[in-house]
């Protein structure tokens, strides 16, 4: 006589904090705060890797020293006709992330403090301990509002640019001086963006498991740390 | 399509210019004088034999003028402007053209290395190979003249014949004038034939007769003889045309603020981590902790 074969139920080996964060966000699993929920993780990085690629494409437009630029998607010609629609769907994408982020973005009296230069300048020097920061900083909430700013401006000046037989000559000039001055800014503000989410062990990994530890949240957003967990100060 | 053997006194997008020209040769220049036009339109279709563009469908725009505007395909239109000058009925007709301007506004906008250039002699041409129909150029130019085909793409425009003009002989349009309004040679000849019959017209009362060559583009290689040169919008053509300012300042000041700026920005941020380091997390009041306090 043999034994049916059974097995086991399927035991879940994996990161439970990483399974809560495919839905859940604000709560504590396992030692770990859940930051950006898997919706959230993939909207950024949909807008961050359509940013690139858009940069990328327009680079070699906006002056030959980036010629070099072109050949990433096989020259200048397939630039000019991948560049807006890079566009397109990078303003899809910022859409979707005004959506999910807006209401989380609204800026509080802390906010505003962070924000002023001489304590901006102090966090740059990592000196900067303000007990009231939220999910979110000051400054990313600012970069949040002029990020989506920026794309709306990008895109309508873009239009402008991809149909001039549409627009009047005022209006194409206006638009080629804004959608270049926009870029410009929107770059610099992305460069520190980055540079501030790789320079601080733990706020990468937040955009990618979606989790962040405990140290990691009271440091940085130490009020978010404090609704979330329900610890007092 | 660049000519072979003519060398380029300037190239669009090109970081050094691309300046072939190790000799210096005149501007070749056309002349135009619309007061001794007759609208018969021989250089329409010689321009079109010449340069074997494919016919476009007349439309009718309530005169005798084949179409509402240039077109990809039609690069030289003779307008017929019924207008009022002092009071009396003018029928002003004027060929319209590439203007060829010494200082090209096309060749400024243009961002593709190469697919607008300047020939020694003046002549503004689009090289198609290189053009990426981004149509950037219609905002450069003051006189609408860049034409985006969409057969092709690209963008078109009159090239003052530069196939028959390297080879010694005048454009198509000349060629098959019948009244001898239409003269090409020298820049400088030229300007002395306009002024030649801008004082004959003078002298048979054309009190503000004269030569339309807007310095705000440089000049142009295209030279008109106009009887109401004070009213050149008359003849649908800009007062004071120039390369528009956004256009040069987003080409040259701009640029070159940017791109300091976004290396600026990078080495700022290298130099912060070599000074600051990553953010660690350790809390510390001060990073050296105050001596001489209780």
């Amino acid at each position: 006589m043999t034994t049916p074969r059974t097995s086991p139920a399927p035991e879940f080996t994996g990161d439970p904090a990483i399974a809560a964060a495919r839905t859940a966000e604000d709560v504590v699993v396992d030692g770990r705060l859940v930051r950006f929920r898997w919706s959230t993780r993939v909207i950024h990085w949909g807008v961050a890797l359509t940013f690139v690629l858009t940069l990328l494409s327009g680079l070699p437009i906006w002056t030959p020293i980036f010629g070099w630029l072109a050949f990433l998607f096989g020259g200048l010609q397939v630039c000019r006709w991948l560049h807006p629609l890079l566009g397109i769907v990078f303003s899809a994408f910022i859409l979707l992330q005004f959506i999910d982020w807006a209401g989380a973005m609204r800026m509080t009296p802390a906010d505003r403090r962070f924000v002023r230069l001489k304590s901006f300048l102090a966090y740059m020097r990592w000196e900067l301990n303000e007990d009231e920061v939220g999910k979110y900083n000051g400054g990313q909430k600012v970069l949040f509002w002029l990020s989506s700013l920026a794309a709306l401006g990008l895109l309508l000046t873009g239009v402008v640019l991809w149909y001039p037989q549409f627009f009047g000559e005022g209006l194409r000039e206006a638009s080629w001086l804004l959608h270049d001055i926009t870029f410009i800014l929107f770059t610099l503000l992305i460069i520190g963006h980055i540079y501030l989410g790789i320079v601080e062990p733990g706020t990468f990994t937040a955009m990618i498991k979606g989790t962040v530890s405990r140290d990691w949240a009271k440091l940085n957003h130490p009020a978010w740390y404090r609704d979330v967990t329900g610890e007092r100060r | 399509m660049p000519i072979q053997g003519l060398e380029i006194l300037q190239s669009s997008a090109s970081l050094r210019g691309q300046n072939s020209a190790l000799r210096q040769t005149p501007f070749l220049s056309k002349y135009i004088d619309t007061s001794t036009c007759i609208g018969c339109k021989a250089c329409e279709v010689a321009c079109q034999e010449w340069n074997d563009l494919p016919s476009v469908p007349t439309q009718q725009v309530g005169t005798y003028q084949t179409l509402p505007s240039l077109h990809a395909q039609f690069w030289n239109l003779i307008r017929f402007d019924e207008v009022e000058v002092e009071g009396n009925f003018a029928w002003l007709l004027r060929k319209d053209q590439c203007m060829h301007c010494s200082d090209p506004g096309c060749l400024a906008a243009c961002p593709a290395p190469g697919a607008i250039v300047q020939y020694t002699n003046g002549i503004v041409d689009v090289n198609p190979e290189q053009c990426i129909g981004c149509r950037l150029c219609e905002t450069g130019c003051p006189f609408n003249v860049p034409r985006f085909s969409e057969r092709t793409g690209k963008m078109s425009k009159c090239t003052l014949c530069v196939d028959r003009t390297t080879r010694g002989l005048e454009p198509a349009c000349v060629k098959s004038c019948p009244t001898g309004c239409l003269h090409f040679g020298t820049k400088e000849d030229m300007v002395a034939l306009g002024n030649q019959r801008v004082a004959q017209l003078k002298a048979r009362g054309f009190a503000n007769a004269g030569l339309y060559d807007p310095p705000g583009v440089g000049g142009t290689n295209v030279v008109t003889v106009l009887k109401y040169a004070d009213k050149p919008e008359l003849y649908g053509l800009p007062a004071h045309p120039t390369v528009p300012a956004t256009v040069k300042f987003s080409k040259r000041p701009l640029r070159w603020l940017g791109l300091v700026a976004l290396a600026g920005t990078v080495v700022g941020l290298v130099g912060h981590y070599l000074r600051y380091g990553p953010r660690t997390g350790k809390r510390s009041q001060s990073p050296t902790p105050p001596e001489g306090k209780p």
